[in-house]
């Protein structure tokens, strides 16, 4: 029944925008209105004079960032979405530290290279929660580079007291690098596969060998007494099919870095309690009891189940016992892979009306070549925004 | 031919400033411009399976026709890709005996079918898959077991849409107060398509009523957050891992909606189609390349490639360059098209003031057409074009070449194919300085030019640039010029080339 | 162990050809070869016996440009014997390299496969195309290696048996090639 309003509506005749939430490493492409990304690509550019793989967001120049977006987005749609970029939506879900050069650059991209119809930039943090259908929840982005831990009350980011750290999956697969380069030295009989370890191998090893392990075993293993490591595993590293051995330390405690409370004593799970100590008092335990995982990152084995302990464990630490006064924790499942999660909520947003009301037309942008900041001109003040569009 | 494959020998600039081999590069019979891939305008033409060559026209119109599929547009429906390795699988065929049901002791044979990769030797049956009794096999047995995803996501599209019209609602109801519905004017609202002014101009479709929206939000449930959640399995420290059972992230972005983890659980995918693709100019609109429908066809409906327009550059021989020192360089003209062409040679910088003065000359008459365009060409309909500024000329040039005088002009004879065959012997004059052309045949000429390779760039390559003059006739005739010409125009183009005559060497004294 | 003597002394007869094997007369064979019933060896096909003697089964293809190479360890003593063993119905494909000391049955080696002579290969084994395996190692049944990165995975079945090639080739290459005689152990 709800159905027929907006068969009928404006948005039906018109054609999908397309929806890209850009990633440091990965990055997720599809059409708005639908269940989940047609590709996840790795943001890499193969260069055609010398066939090396360029990461798109590594440039230092910004001639240098142009052509690599140019091509890579080319890419994207000739290669994954299949559609002419001309004179469609484009939705960029990005995060909300996404500096503004990149952004600038992105448009000037969309708009000048591939004359898109109009672009509109939703921070990731806000549309992710267009997954649940609910307004105000702790979300936590774990990404490639970087843990962001935002507050979103009303469908607005409380952006005073957000998190960022390094601590996400690239931390680990420093760690997961540096504790086997630790194990070559001791065993030098395989010293050539670990001489042929990429970047690509350690992730692959993160992905497919390691997890995180429980609280209760890593302060066991703190105060000396570890338990007994899990079985350790033989991979094969590269063409020569050379062996390695990740020991079940590797696969048990990589993950521990993003909980260890380092010098400033911060990791994954006090950013989060941070947060919400710097939230006002009201919004507290409707934050607590509302925690959406998003990113990569959070996928890991056990990921979950660990920021629930380490929540639990630090709330009733005196580091916290006094500020907090909150007992439980509740954690949304959203209808999408973690990884994608952001990339739904923007996809939602983009089969709505919101996207031919907020979006920033190519003309608009052809005029003032100036991307409104989106916490200034699209949430905040709404007034502005109609006076622009009308 | 090799020199069509390196594309560091010889190189053109585009007008927008990339440098491209000659194979590379396409030539606007309508703006009389070189264009390349950076700075044309790719359409998707059609789409098309790479593995059973089948065309599915325009992908938009199957939406239209069938809301129903989407989720599988844009994906090949018979071709299936292998979940393991992604490449294409293919369909093997096995006789499996099967037991008469009526008499147990009869032995009946029928053929089945599964789907096999050629290349990781994955098959269908690896995952327990049952094999088919038909050839062509549709997914019906591996559907997608994500449903009760796509429900909830349908709820909350919904949902999200409702919230969307509700706002759309209360702001058109601000702006009554000031406009009245006859007056509304549309067509410069920015960040509205053409289809969608025209429609909002004409029947704008009613909204339903704000308190139907709202109680239908009020049906809405939102997600009930848990405090449970998924716990870290306990044998993970005491059970052996068989990493070759866990899938890598390639094989699970692959399926980006299910993401299997174990390999036991990979399912085979739809082929991701291909796409043939057309190329416009984005000054005048006009194709430059445009390929036939049918994906085995290897031929173009248009093809503006620049080596049928542009005269070709190639090295005949170089003399070593050695740094200080001037070598000689033979280079060989080649006239593509079928009128003769004039060449003469000016330096790149002449080139480039020339260029400027075009190109100033060039805006000013578009914006005198631009006021006296028909209404039906008014801003709406005809989208503004936009096109990439010019770059600057990534290269640095490490020799440096003396051009015969800027009114030394050489023509070159229109290409003709039956004269390759032809032994007679030139019959024509050209009154040839012998110090500058050295050879002649056909339509090609072979000239003499002087290199000084820079003595700090020794070990570096030599490039030099140098820019020519060409006239191209005009074949195309525009309508607005079509009644007072008719014959074809003859215009003077210039266009710009770096060559690299190899590594500098030291001298040897 | 007699017979070990006559080897040395004579290596021209070390060749011992079953009566149903196909042996081209182009193919390079060198040393101690022992070629089982219904085993094809095509043209230009190389088998090298240097460290010991290679005994290979029944039913193999062995094609052109395939090389399986009993090669002495670098460094070793070269009155060791190693022997290299194939079992049955195995395929070499064009230009694959074989090193190993050991194979069993029903194993692929692709176009331009590469197996190094630490690597031993039980059952139902493809080695995909240009491959190359160099470490030490004893590969499980029924593995099978593909890609550029030479990925793994353990395959539900065998690879078929190639007896309906056995047959057609049979058949035809005595038409257009010299065969070598088939000769026992014995005589």
């Amino acid at each position: 029944m709800i159905k027929t309003y907006y068969e009928s509506g404006s948005l039906s005749t018109e054609r999908q925008a397309v929806v890209i939430e850009f990633g440091n490493c990965y990055t997720k492409v599809g059409f708005a209105g639908e269940a989940g990304p047609r590709s996840i690509v790795p943001s890499e550019v193969r260069s055609l004079k010398d066939g090396r793989t360029r990461k798109v967001f590594d440039a230092v120049k910004a001639d240098d960032q142009y052509n690599l977006l140019v091509e890579f987005i080319h890419n994207l749609y000739f290669r994954h979405l299949l559609v002419s970029p001309k004179d469609r939506r484009v939705v960029v879900v990005e995060s909300v530290l996404c500096p503004t050069a990149i952004r600038e650059m992105l448009a000037k991209v969309f708009f000048v290279h591939f004359e898109v119809s109009s672009l509109l930039f939703v921070p990731s943090h806000v549309v992710a929660l267009s997954t649940l259908g609910v307004n105000t929840a702790l979300v936590v982005d774990m990404g490639a580079t970087e843990t962001v831990v935002i507050p979103v009350c009303e469908g607005v980011a409380v952006l005073h007291a957000w998190q960022a750290q390094p601590l996400a999956a690239k931390a680990v697969e420093g760690q997961i690098s540096d504790m086997l380069k630790e194990r070559e030295k001791s065993d030098p009989l395989e010293a050539e596969g670990y001489n042929n370890l990429t970047e690509k191998i350690i992730e692959d090893i993160k992905v497919r060998a390691c997890f995180v392990t429980t609280l209760e075993r890593t302060q066991k293993a703190r105060e000396g007494k570890p338990c007994p490591c899990p079985p350790s595993i033989n991979y094969l590293v590269g063409p020569g099919s050379n062996k390695i051995n990740i020991s079940g330390d590797v696969r048990e405690n990589a993950f521990n870095i993003l909980f260890e409370q380092d010098a400033d004593q911060i990791s994954v799970s006090t950013m989060m309690l941070d947060a919400i100590t710097k939230c006002p008092i009201d919004m507290r335990k409707p934050l607590a009891e509302n925690i959406l995982l998003i990113g990569g990152t959070s996928m890991a084995v056990g990921m979950k189940a660990r920021i629930q302990e380490e929540l639990n464990f630090l709330v009733s630490s005196p580091q916290y016992s006094e500020k907090l006064k909150l007992r439980t924790f509740k954690f949304h499942t959203p209808p999408a892979k973690e990884n994608y999660t952001a990339w739904l909520g923007g996809a939602i947003y983009g089969a709505t009306d919101i996207v031919s009301t907020r979006s920033l037309s190519k003309e608009a942008y052809l005029k003032d070549r100036k991307v409104p900041d989106w916490v200034s001109l699209i949430y905040n003040t709404l007034n502005e925004g109609v006076k622009r569009s009308v | 031919m090799a020199y069509l494959v390196r594309n560091d020998i010889v190189q053109y600039a585009c007008t927008c400033g990339q440098l491209r081999p000659i194979s590379f590069l396409y030539f606007c019979r309508h703006c009389l411009k070189l264009r390349c891939g950076y700075c044309v305008c790719h359409e998707v033409e059609s789409h098309y399976c790479s593995n059973c060559l089948e065309i599915l026209p325009s992908a938009e119109a199957r939406l239209k026709k069938n809301r129903h599929v989407p989720k599988h547009i844009r994906k090949c429906q018979a071709c299936f890709d292998c979940p393991n390795c992604l490449n294409t699988l293919a369909v093997r065929g096995t006789t499996v005996s099967v037991r008469d049901p009526e008499d147990p002791s009869k032995v009946n044979s029928q053929k089945k079918y599964y789907h096999a990769c050629f290349f990781c030797r994955w098959t269908t049956r690896d995952v327990g898959l049952p094999d088919q009794a038909v050839q062509t096999v549709s997914a019906n047995g591996w559907a997608q077991k994500n449903t009760s995803n796509l429900q909830r996501i349908t709820v909350l599209l919904e949902h999200a849409k409702l919230l969307g019209m509700l706002e759309r609602h209360e702001r058109e109801q601000r702006e009554k107060k000031f406009t009245t519905r006859f007056r509304r004017n549309f067509s410069h609202l920015p960040g509205l398509t053409a289809a969608h002014v025209r429609k909002r101009a004409g029947l704008p479709p009613e909204l339903p009523a704000p308190s139907t929206i709202k109680v239908n939000l009020a049906e809405f449930q939102p997600a009930v957050a848990k405090d449970t959640v998924q716990e870290l399995p306990s044998d993970i420290f005491t059970e052996e891992l068989d990493i070759s059972r866990v899938t890598t992230l390639a094989q699970r972005f692959a399926q980006p909606e299910t993401q299997p983890e174990n390999i036991e659980d990979l399912l085979p995918m739809y082929k991701h189609l291909s796409t043939k693709q057309s190329q416009r100019c984005r000054e005048c609109e006009h194709n430059v390349s445009k390929p036939e429908l049918n994906p085995s066809s290897i031929k173009f409906k248009i093809q503006q490639a620049a080596y049928f327009h542009v005269p070709e550059v190639r090295f005949v021989t170089i003399e070593p360059p050695i740094g200080g020192k001037p070598s000689e360089v033979v280079i060989l003209f080649i006239n593509p098209s079928q009128h003769p062409t004039t060449l003469s040679f000016i330096t790149l910088q002449e080139a480039e003031d020339e260029m400027k003065q075009y190109h100033s000359e060039g805006s000013a008459d578009t914006s005198v057409q631009q006021g006296e365009a028909p209404p039906s060409l008014s801003s709406l309909t005809k989208p503004v074009t936009v096109v990439e500024e010019q770059k600057p000329i990534d290269i640095s040039l490490t020799g440096e070449v003396l051009l015969p005088a800027p009114d030394i002009e050489i023509i070159l004879p229109p290409k003709d194919d039956a004269a390759e065959y032809d032994d007679s012997g030139e019959t024509q004059q050209f009154h040839d300085d012998p110090k500058i052309v050295i050879h002649r045949r056909a339509n090609k000429a072979s000239l003499r030019f002087t290199v000084v390779p820079k003595t700090d760039f020794i070990g570096e390559n030599c490039v030099i640039g140098f820019a020519f003059r060409y006239t191209y006739v005009n074949r195309i005739s525009s309508p607005a010029i079509s009644t007072s010409e008719q014959k074809p125009q003859k215009v003077q183009l210039c266009t710009r080339v770096f060559m690299n005559c190899g590594k500098i060497l030291e001298g040897t004294q | 162990m007699s017979s070990l003597s006559t080897h040395d002394a004579k290596p021209k007869h070390d060749l011992k050809i079953a009566t149903h094997a196909i042996v081209c007369h182009e193919s390079k064979l060198k040393g101690d070869i022992t070629i089982g019933a219904h085993t094809i060896v095509h043209p230009r096909a190389t088998i090298i016996a240097e460290a010991g003697p290679i005994i290979i089964g029944e039913f193999n293809i062995i094609e052109e440009q395939a090389h399986i190479i009993n090669r002495l360890p670098p460094g070793a003593d070269p009155s060791t014997q190693i022997v290299m063993e194939i079992g049955n119905g195995n395929v070499f494909e064009v230009d694959c390299l074989f090193e190993s000391t050991k194979m069993g049955d029903q194993n692929v080696m692709e176009v331009k496969s590469h197996v190094g002579p630490g690597v031993e290969i039980t059952s139902g084994c493809i080695i995909g195309a240009g491959c190359k395996l160099t470490g030490k190692e004893i590969l499980p049944e029924n593995t099978v290696v593909y890609g550029r990165n030479c990925a793994r995975r353990i395959a539900m079945d065998k690879p078929p048996m190639q007896n309906l090639q056995i047959e057609f080739l049979t058949k035809t290459l005595v038409n257009y090639h010299h065969l070598k005689k088939p000769r026992s152990a014995n005589s």
